[in-house]
């Protein structure tokens, strides 16, 4: 079994004076051993949540699981206590955040919180620790480890910082790793380094990541399996080949061809018209129909299955019915799906697209 | 929720033809509609002690008007036949050493008591917003200075100030005010600095001034409205402040003069004569600590409701 | 063909520099130059620190210049100027904000966040004439008019940043400044607002400058582009030359870190480093010269003969 995680028929809520937000609403997915599973969605699309479940870092309340399992190595970690999810946390499963500065100590030297780290999850003594927290800032890029272990954080930039959270979330070898929105905050070429570090040292850890982030170019950097997340729900999810060159749900197309790409001359960009909907009273249904325009009188009435396009591919849509009428999709995605018929017929050139 | 579920092949051929979304409908916003003060409101009748004070308060208030009218008795005749009774079916509170019905005076002292409060607070408030919303607004040397003065006033030590000031001028309801508020106002002052200092570079603030909008219109539609939550708090703790000052001075013989009857007053009178006739200090600090009471709650629960992290 | 373009906006020599204390002064905006024409969109992009926000809320006169002039239809923006030429030449500039939370007080109902610029002006007669241009803003920008009355906090963040965009066309300016509107917005919602503001272009006839971080989408919007690095203007061309043939290091280096949504294209993408020690190791004096018509570049001498050379092959 290579599964490291699996989440079954998550639900997630949160009750606020104005209602019970739906947050997540029945997510299913897993995560194998060795691969980068992309989570990708808007804010208010209940990623972030997700994530922060599977580590238990929802506050509760006014957070609450109304229902499904997190199974992760076969444990159920939805009924781990707080003591024991302290182990689990930060040992079998790191995280790096945004914003590196809210999870690291300030007044605390960046060698000793990496020292304490291994201290607390490992048997290993002090000299040793030290010696293995100088190696791991190494091997992050950060330059002059022995003399940079022993300043504080606010002494670094924020790639810098970014680098070092890295080397305390991956010092105790967890086996899942949970990015959320990593390089966001970062300009343009100090995200491209950190991508590259991420990609070296997953090949190096054989780490599981889980990559949460809108940016549907990093994506395409990071990813071998991509989650696309509308409304507290997955609504497709296949390689990462799949989502971009063969992409079946009306969401997913209305990324791709919302976005520019720097390639396209004189294309018009096609919005995805209106707003996420409020998750207090989430539509019935299909929850992008009202902003679809492929949207059928079903999607009104009852919430489409996920339907099965390959092995590994799964779309949320009713489109896939197989009375649904045939729709063409934008031309953006359009000459996606040309590109990945020729690269499957072993005719596409490695930069067709261009 | 409500997932019905379908069996894939009972689909009527006819429900999956496509149909025309207006995009406006995905604008629609479904919430009602709540205003920043009906939502910290709402926030606030959730917090049962809050809002016990504020029935306190409410109470409290309605004796200070009403409650000198419902006895015979005023609160400065001398009655040399009823010195120091008991509380009783006559006199309620009982009476002091000049024979004063105490239910009466008691009242009467709660009108000055409160009155005292809330006037420190609307001048401290007052002077407080224009000198700190100056200061913080014009920034730079203009500050400096402003904020510099207020530092100097406030390194003299408040008590030397205060009976310099009863030196100067007459002891009386008057003097009492100038004296509450003669420092009162730098905390107001620094706290609206503070605020305005956060808000001058928000992008709102911004927008206006790209739009020509001249300082006055800024001070007040855009810095002093978004400042309100904490004036608010800081007046709510003002109030008591004042009022157990005034209790201070008030024992230390800077009161209002007799026969007017403040609460201090009253329970530095009442005192000496502890041992023999506690009524004459248990109603007056009572009714202090309950006043003190009602403030701090409101103001605790004023914060809750419109700390922001809560807010989504 | 720009020769012969009427110039909206002439940024000459523009210095912006921020005293910290204690004698440290920061050059957030060092000698920029260029100008604007009228119709066009003029992308501004550079990485956190470059200056180009700085330089954005200089133009309008947020900040005072430290140096240099900016040039609006023929007036001297930062000149001595009374009241009367200062409201004129608010309702000719305006600008819209990045962050569409911070942007909208609170307190405020969008009716009045999007009256300012009409009360301000006295640009209508009566109440019901200001309810009136405030329900065809909101029109304008996409909205309906029940959402007059509603607080900012109700709306999503691509809602508030289009009424951002109505508060701004309120006065009916020619010159918007932009400076970063989508980049924090959802990937969805970007392109609504970068169409909204395309059609607007169109009908109204506006002159836009768009300052952000993502090149991608500054390409897309843009006629021309300035690239910014640590407060100066390293190059400037039309959208498709600068992106076709970058010629600045740090253009390159830019343009060779954006991921982009293929990802093909990404397991073969080769990043350029740019360190301006490797590319000027002498601190050499640079020059901002149009190295073909139209693209101008910040080059030492010697990256000068250099280019001259190549260019001769």
């Amino acid at each position: 079994m290579d599964k490291v995680l699996e989440v079954k028929d998550l639900e997630v809520s949160f009750f606020t004076h104005a209602g019970e937000v739906k947050a997540v609403r029945g997510v299913n997915f897993e995560v194998r051993k060795g691969e980068t599973l992309a989570i990708v969605g808007e804010s208010g699309s209940g990623k972030s949540v997700t994530t922060q479940s599977i580590m238990k870092l929802i506050p509760m309340p006014p957070g609450k699981f109304v229902g499904g399992s997190i199974l992760f190595e076969g444990q159920d970690l939805v009924h781990k206590s707080d003591r024991e999810m302290e182990s689990i946390r930060g040992k079998e499963i790191g995280m790096i955040f945004q914003d590196p500065m809210t999870s690291l100590n300030p007044t605390m030297k960046v060698g000793r919180q990496i020292v304490e780290g291994l201290m607390k999850h490992e048997k290993i003594s002090q000299s040793d620790a030290k010696k293995r927290a100088i190696e791991l800032l190494d091997k992050v890029g950060i330059p002059m480890p022995d003399k940079r272990a022993n300043q504080y954080p606010h002494e670094f930039s924020g790639g810098m910082r970014q680098r070092a959270m890295i080397a305390i979330a991956l010092a105790t070898k967890p086996k899942l790793l949970i990015a959320d929105e990593p390089t966001t905050a970062l300009d343009v070429t100090i995200q491209a380094q950190i991508l590259e570090l991420m990609n070296e040292l997953q090949e190096e850890f054989g780490t599981s990541i889980i990559f949460i982030t809108h940016d549907l170019g990093v994506v395409a950097n990071v990813a071998d399996r991509v989650a696309v997340m509308y409304a507290g729900q997955i609504i497709e999810t296949g390689t990462v080949d799949e989502i971009f060159y063969n992409p079946k749900h009306p969401y997913t197309w209305g990324l791709l061809s919302s976005m520019p790409d720097l390639t396209n001359e004189e294309e018009e960009l096609t919005a995805i018209p209106g707003s996420p909907p409020d998750l207090v009273n989430p539509p019935k249904g299909d929850a992008f129909a009202l902003r679809s325009a492929y949207a059928m009188k079903i999607d009104f009435e009852y919430e489409p299955p996920m339907f099965q396009v390959s092995d590994t591919h799964f779309a949320k849509t009713w489109l896939l019915h197989r009375d649904a009428p045939k729709v063409e999709p934008p031309p953006i995605v359009q000459k996606r799906i040309q590109y990945f018929r020729e690269k499957k017929q072993g005719k596409g050139e490695p930069n067709g697209s261009r | 929720m409500s997932k019905q579920h379908i069996n894939i092949d009972d689909i009527p051929i006819e429900s999956l033809e496509l149909v025309d979304v207006r995009a406006d409908d995905a604008e629609k916003i479904t919430r009602p509609s709540l205003s920043f003060w009906k939502d910290v409101w709402m926030r606030f009748r959730k917090n049962k002690l809050a809002l016990s004070g504020v029935v306190l308060l409410i109470l409290l208030l309605f004796m200070a008007i009403f409650g000198p009218m419902m006895t015979p008795y005023n609160y400065y005749e001398n009655n040399l036949e009823a010195v120091n009774e008991a509380p009783s079916a006559e006199h309620w509170f009982g009476t002091d050493n000049l024979g004063r019905d105490l239910f009466t005076r008691v009242w009467e002292g709660a009108r000055i008591s409160l009155f005292i409060g809330f006037s420190a607070a609307v001048i401290d408030l007052f002077i407080g917003v224009i000198w700190g919303g100056i200061a913080g607004f014009r920034g730079g040397r203009l500050d400096e200075i402003m904020m510099r003065a207020a530092d100097i006033l406030w390194a003299v030590p408040y008590l030397l100030l205060v009976i310099l000031l009863m030196v100067v001028l007459e002891p009386g309801l008057t003097t009492m005010i100038i004296a509450m508020t003669i420092t009162g106002w730098i905390n107001m002052a620094r706290i609206v600095r503070g605020q305005v200092l956060q808000l001058k570079n928000q992008e709102f603030v911004l927008a206006s001034q790209t739009l020509g909008a001249k300082t006055n219109r800024i001070m007040n539609k855009h810095l002093i409205p978004n400042t309100m939550g904490p004036i608010l708090i800081t007046m709510t703790l003002t109030i008591p402040n004042a009022i157990f000052t005034e209790a201070f001075l008030s024992y230390l013989g800077l009161g209002v003069p007799a026969p007017l009857a403040s609460w201090g007053t009253m329970a530095s009178e009442g005192l000496p004569a502890m041992r023999y006739f506690p009524w004459r200090l248990f109603f007056p600090a009572t009714f202090i600590s309950l006043t003190i009471f009602a403030f701090n709650v409101i103001g605790d629960g004023l914060r809750d409701a419109l700390d922001p992290k809560l807010r989504k | 063909m720009a020769a012969d373009r009427e110039k909206i906006v002439q940024v000459k020599n523009l210095s912006k520099h921020f005293n910290t204390g204690r004698g440290n002064v920061v050059k957030a905006v060092d000698s920029v130059s260029f100008d604007i024409y009228k119709g066009e969109t003029f992308g501004l992009v550079g990485e956190s620190g470059s200056g180009k926000s700085t330089t954005g809320r200089t133009i309008i006169r947020l900040y005072e210049a430290s140096g240099g002039e900016v040039i609006f239809n023929g007036e001297n923006v930062h000149g001595k100027k009374n009241t009367k030429e200062m409201l004129k030449f608010n309702r000719k500039m305006q600008m819209i904000f990045q962050d569409p939370y911070a942007s909208l007080n609170p307190r405020m109902t969008v009716a009045d966040i999007i009256a300012e610029g009409i009360d301000i002006h006295k640009l209508a007669k009566n109440k019901s004439e200001r309810m009136e241009k405030v329900y065809e803003l909101l029109v304008t920008v996409g909205l309906n008019r029940e959402h007059a009355n509603r607080y900012p906090h109700e709306f999503s963040g691509g809602q508030r940043q289009r009424i951002g965009i109505a508060r701004a066309l309120a006065v009916d300016p020619e010159f918007i400044i932009a400076d970063e509107p989508i980049s924090a917005l959802d990937v969805s919602i970007q392109a609504q607002v970068v169409n909204l503001m395309r059609k607007l272009q169109k009908e109204k006839g506006l002159t836009y400058l768009f300052i952000a971080h993502d090149l991608s989408m500054v390409k897309y919007i843009s006629d021309r582009i300035g690239v910014m690095y640590n407060g100066r203007l390293v190059e400037l061309a039309e959208s498709d030359e600068l992106y076709r043939n970058p010629m600045h290091p740090y253009t390159q280096s830019l343009l060779t870190a954006i991921p982009r949504p293929d990802p093909d294209y990404e397991r073969d993408r080769k990043r350029t480093h740019y360190d301006p020690k490797k590319s000027n190791p002498h601190d050499e004096e640079v020059e901002f010269r149009e190295v073909t018509p139209g693209h101008w570049v910040a080059f030492t001498e010697e990256q000068y003969n250099r280019f001259v050379q190549r260019k001769d092959q």
